[in-house]
């Protein structure tokens, strides 16, 4: 069974092009968006969920905190902070939570490193 | 093709375009490497070894010629780069080993990778103290003629300006200044920054402004060049400003000037017709004071006659035969004072022509005892016809007048002695005279010839205008042969004069030949008095001449009842229903008019007939009678008889 | 008029204008990659004006309505940054980031989270990337859509406040092959401002002082 990436943005367009650049890089992939981290916490509750991109700038709880929920949730969990906020802080909180960084606007190119990395450790995983 | 290859062709490609432009170097900034390469040129701007380019050197190299007061500007804009800024656009200062200055401009790109990590950090390195000293001397230049500069590129919403740019605007010195800002100040018409341009724009313009510091109104000249993309629908304008508020208003004061001359022209003209017309209105009362000269001459002369004739009857144991000749002198005389007034009116073109067609030498037959007694007993009158059946149609009075007139001439052309020849002639064309082509036709001429002095021929051609006179003032009007001029044309016909010093004058009157009426042969002027009959009733203003005229009427078998205005007439009409015949009213009245109680007359007592009569030439000329049969004033017993009977058509 | 602690002197200003070009050059890099079109950018155009000045410098700039993406920032220096465009430009910019494939519906629905997202991420890079230059960390509110003119943008009111000096930044960008057109605008208040030009006297000695 294909892994299922969970792209988590409150802005739909932003959800549209992670999920465009991750369907270039891996078109098996199954993906499962949420606006928020409400509704991401009740997906990963409900499914199997096996690597998260998550955007920084949300309204009710940014990213990091998010991830630094999921971590404590899925401690191996391949998770990818995405966020135009280049702050050198941000990356370095994002790298805190074991969390890569992935600068906005998303492109395959800058998701191939991230999604290289979450493929070689699920396939480990699931070995 | 990669993006190594890609960058080495437009570096290729720069340093060929730098060739071209002469001292300008390159260099190329490895960030990740912490090296810094540059070419030969500029190794010689910065007055390094020649065999220092194309190696790999120290970064800080490119400070190292730097003037110390400007390199911490120039690293803050390196920083940028090495920071991720793309856009390098800086001029400094290098010296030289030998103490010299030399300007250059830097520009430069920042190169980044995918990850927009600033990896390279290229440009071109231009010597610029040519350019400095000339943008120094033109900023001078600027400031001193007051030239702002601006350039604008399409989709900006801002303009890169000068501070004199501004001035002139006044605004507040700035390098950019928002597109609105500026066209906000134009007072109206087209914006002098152009967001829209196209083939046809023309970047040379004048523009109204208000200025925005002190809201004075200004004009600023807009030159410049418009430059497009070659590869796309941008533009690029590059301008010049200026003011011309001065030259603007010594333009206006220029056409101001223009203007208020020809209004200065205008006025001069008017003072100059203004001065010609009262040359005109001089010469008229010079011509005035000569007519009025001559009618009362001629009415002296009348009246004389009268006069005397009216002596000469108060005499006892005067014969009858001699008391008719002396009413008749007098009956003659007051005819010819009535046709004096014609004539002044036909002058006047008031006359009212009346043609009729008539044997022109029964009428001159008819006037030659009046010529005789206007040339005088020395002077003999001949006439002879030379055609049958002379027929013409005019106005006997005019034509009669003309006769007058020309005789009158003739008789002071020969100072009352010599020959007067009047000769009637068929023609059968007239020739060309004054200008006047000749004219194929039959025509009768009457020729009036003396034997006079003759007519110089420098006055010859002024013979015929109007109080042309070659008689003192007070001898004649100078009406005459103007007349004889007026009637000629009038009737369709032409004169003619030929003349020859010391031999005599001829003044031939040409005039349509009329077919012959059917009663021809006739005379036209029955002297036979028919006693009328009916009660008239005669409508008069003037006591006098109801008087007169009532007297008259009696005298020829009418019987008479006056009224002094309509209203009194239509109330004696109304007394005395069916009891009139007829109505007999002057036109010219206070109050109802002669015309209007002829019309209310026709419309209630349709039996009675109406004759109106005036004297008035403006009534006569009208539409006369509005369809009434109207006589003239003066008019003769014989005429007022035959109106009266109805054998006349007036 | 302008107070001296808050004048910024000569490097200062070419320190600030190499910050805000670094930041926007990053904001163009992040927006060309978006619309895969070319964006061209003017130099910044730096002014301390009054709050109500820098609503009149935005609204004489458009005749027509505006709208703005709008995020505050805060931290060591704080205020406002817009990201400012015609609203008839509005849909073209919404169709160029979504990569024309979807239908003129689907646009108009999406239409103001797509604005949103394209502003935050223009918005952010800029200003993260001047957080980072200065070495300061920013935080930033979520983004917000305005409409309307530039007194409503800059929420210039009738009081006091609107006669405060601010630090007014604003650069040009053009999408040409798109007739697209904006500005990227930030307004800076005045304890800012001070505080500005600290970290600027910072940056610039880091710059200079190892080299002079």
């Amino acid at each position: 069974m294909p892994p299922t990436a969970l792209i988590i943005d409150d802005s739909k367009l932003a959800r549209i092009v992670s999920g465009r650049a991750l369907a270039e890089l891996q078109p098996d992939w199954q993906r499962v968006e949420a606006n928020g981290a409400v509704e991401a916490l009740a997906i990963v509750n409900e499914r199997p969920v096996d690597l998260a991109l998550i955007d920084f700038n949300m309204p009710d709880k940014d990213g990091l905190e998010l991830a630094a929920e999921l971590r404590a949730l899925f401690p191996t969990m391949p998770i990818a902070i995405i966020t135009a906020n280049i702050q050198d802080e941000v990356i370095a909180r994002a790298r805190a939570v074991n969390a890569a960084f992935v600068p906005k606007p998303v492109t395959t190119e800058g998701l191939r490193g991230f999604v290289s990395g979450a493929a070689l450790r699920l396939r480990s995983r699931g070995e | 093709m990669t993006g190594d290859d890609a960058q080495r062709e437009t570096d290729g490609r720069t340093r060929l375009t730098l060739a071209a432009a002469g001292a300008s170097g390159i260099w190329d900034w490895d960030i990740a490497g912490d090296r810094l390469y540059v070419d030969d040129r500029f190794a010689a701007l910065y007055g390094l070894d020649g065999d220092m380019a194309g190696r790999a050197l120290p970064t800080a190299t490119f400070f190292s010629a730097v003037h110390p007061d400007d390199r911490a500007r120039l690293r803050i804009a390196v920083a940028g780069i090495l920071g991720g800024a793309e856009r390098f656009s800086k001029e400094f200062r290098l010296v030289r080993s030998d103490g010299t200055i030399v300007w250059v401009h830097g520009r430069g790109q920042g190169h980044a990778d995918e990850r927009d990590e600033p990896v390279r950090f290229t440009g071109l390195l231009v010597d610029v103290t040519e350019r400095r000293l000339a943008e120094e001397r033109l900023r001078i230049a600027q400031t001193a003629g007051g030239v702002g500069t601006f350039e604008y590129t399409d989709g900006y919403a801002t303009v890169a300006v000068s501070a004199q740019f501004c001035r002139l605007l006044g605004l507040h010195p700035a390098t950019a200044l928002p597109v609105r800002t500026i066209n906000a100040l134009v007072a109206h018409g087209a914006p002098i920054v152009p967001e829209d341009v196209n083939a046809a724009t023309e970047i040379a313009g004048e523009f109204m402004i208000v200025r925005a510091d002190d809201e004075e109104t200004r004009w600023v000249a807009r030159r410049g060049e418009i430059m497009r993309d070659l590869d796309g629908p941008g533009f690029k304008i590059m301008g010049v400003l200026y003011d011309v508020t001065e030259a603007k208003r010594s333009e206006a004061k220029l056409r101001e000037l223009n203007e208020t001359l020809e209004a200065r022209v205008q006025e001069e003209i008017a003072v100059r017709m203004q001065a010609e017309d009262t040359l005109r209105q001089a010469q008229k009362m010079e011509a005035v004071g000569q007519l009025t000269g001559g009618i009362a001459h001629d009415f002296n002369n009348l009246l004389t006659v009268i006069r005397s004739s009216v002596d000469l009857l108060r005499r006892p144991e005067i014969s009858e035969q001699r008391q008719k000749r002396y009413i008749d002198a007098i009956a003659d005389t007051a005819d010819r004072a009535a046709k004096l007034t014609r004539q002044l009116l036909a002058f006047a073109r008031r006359q009212a022509l009346k043609p009729e067609v008539f044997n022109v030498l029964i009428c001159v037959n008819g006037i030659a005892d009046m010529l005789r007694t206007v040339i005088g007993a020395r002077v003999e009158l001949v006439i002879e016809s030379n055609c049958e059946q002379c027929f013409v149609e005019a106005d006997i009075g005019q034509f009669e007048t003309a006769i007058v007139n020309m005789a009158v001439n003739a008789r002071d052309a020969m100072n009352g002695e010599g020959r007067l020849l009047i000769s009637l002639d068929d023609q059968p064309s007239v020739p060309a005279v004054r200008g006047h082509a000749s004219a194929e036709g039959a025509f009768i001429s009457v020729s009036v010839s003396d034997t006079g002095a003759g007519i110089p021929e420098d006055v010859l051609p002024r013979l015929f205008e109007p109080f042309f006179t070659t008689k003192e003032v007070g001898k004649g009007t100078g009406l005459g042969l103007s007349q004889v001029y007026g009637f000629a044309k009038q009737s369709g016909g032409e004169v003619e004069v030929t003349s020859e010093l010391g031999h005599g004058t001829t003044f031939r009157l040409y005039l349509p030949r009329a077919s012959t009426p059917p009663d021809a042969g006739e005379e036209t002027r029955s002297p036979a008095q028919e006693r009328g009959q009916g009660r008239v009733l005669v409508v008069e203003d003037n006591e006098q001449v109801n008087e007169f005229a009532s007297d008259l009427l009696v005298d020829l078998g009418y019987e008479t009842v006056s009224a002094s205005n309509a209203a009194e007439a239509i109330g004696v009409l109304e007394r005395l229903d069916g009891e009139f015949d007829m109505l007999f009213s002057d036109v010219v009245m206070p109050g109802i008019s002669g015309v209007e109680l002829a019309r209310i007359v026709r419309e209630r007592w349709p039996a009675i007939r109406i004759v109106l009569t005036s004297g008035y030439s403006h009534v006569l000329a009208t539409d006369a009678g509005h369809g009434f049969t109207l006589l003239h004033k003066p008019y003769s017993v014989q005429e007022l008889a035959l109106v009266l009977q109805g054998r006349v058509a007036v | 008029m302008i107070p001296d602690d808050i004048a910024l002197q000569e490097l200062e200003r070419d320190a600030l204008t190499e910050i805000v070009n670094i930041g926007v050059s990053r904001a163009a890099s992040n927006l060309r990659k978006m619309v895969a079109d070319q964006v061209i950018l003017s130099v910044p155009s730096m002014e301390v004006v009054t709050k109500r000045r820098a609503a009149r410098l935005i609204a004489e700039r458009e005749v027509s309505d505006l709208i703005a993406v709008r995020q505050d920032f805060a931290g060591t220096f704080s205020g406002r940054a817009l990201l400012i465009f015609p609203q008839s430009n509005s849909l073209e910019l919404v169709r160029a980031v979504t990569g024309d494939e979807m239908s003129p519906a689907e646009i108009a629905d999406i239409e103001h989270e797509a604005l949103a997202e394209t502003g935050n991420i223009i918005l952010n890079s800029c200003l993260a990337t001047m957080a980072n230059m200065l070495q300061r960390s920013l935080t930033m509110t979520v983004p917000h859509i305005v409409r309307g003119d530039g007194s409503s943008l800059f929420e210039v009111g009738d009081d006091a406040a609107s006669d405060g000096l601010v630090l007014f930044l604003y650069i040009d960008f053009a999408i040409r092959q798109r007739d697209i057109r904006g500005y990227i605008a930030m307004v800076m208040d005045l304890p800012s401002l001070a505080a500005l030009k600290l970290l600027l006297a910072e940056f610039i000695e880091r710059i200079v002082g190892n080299a002079a």
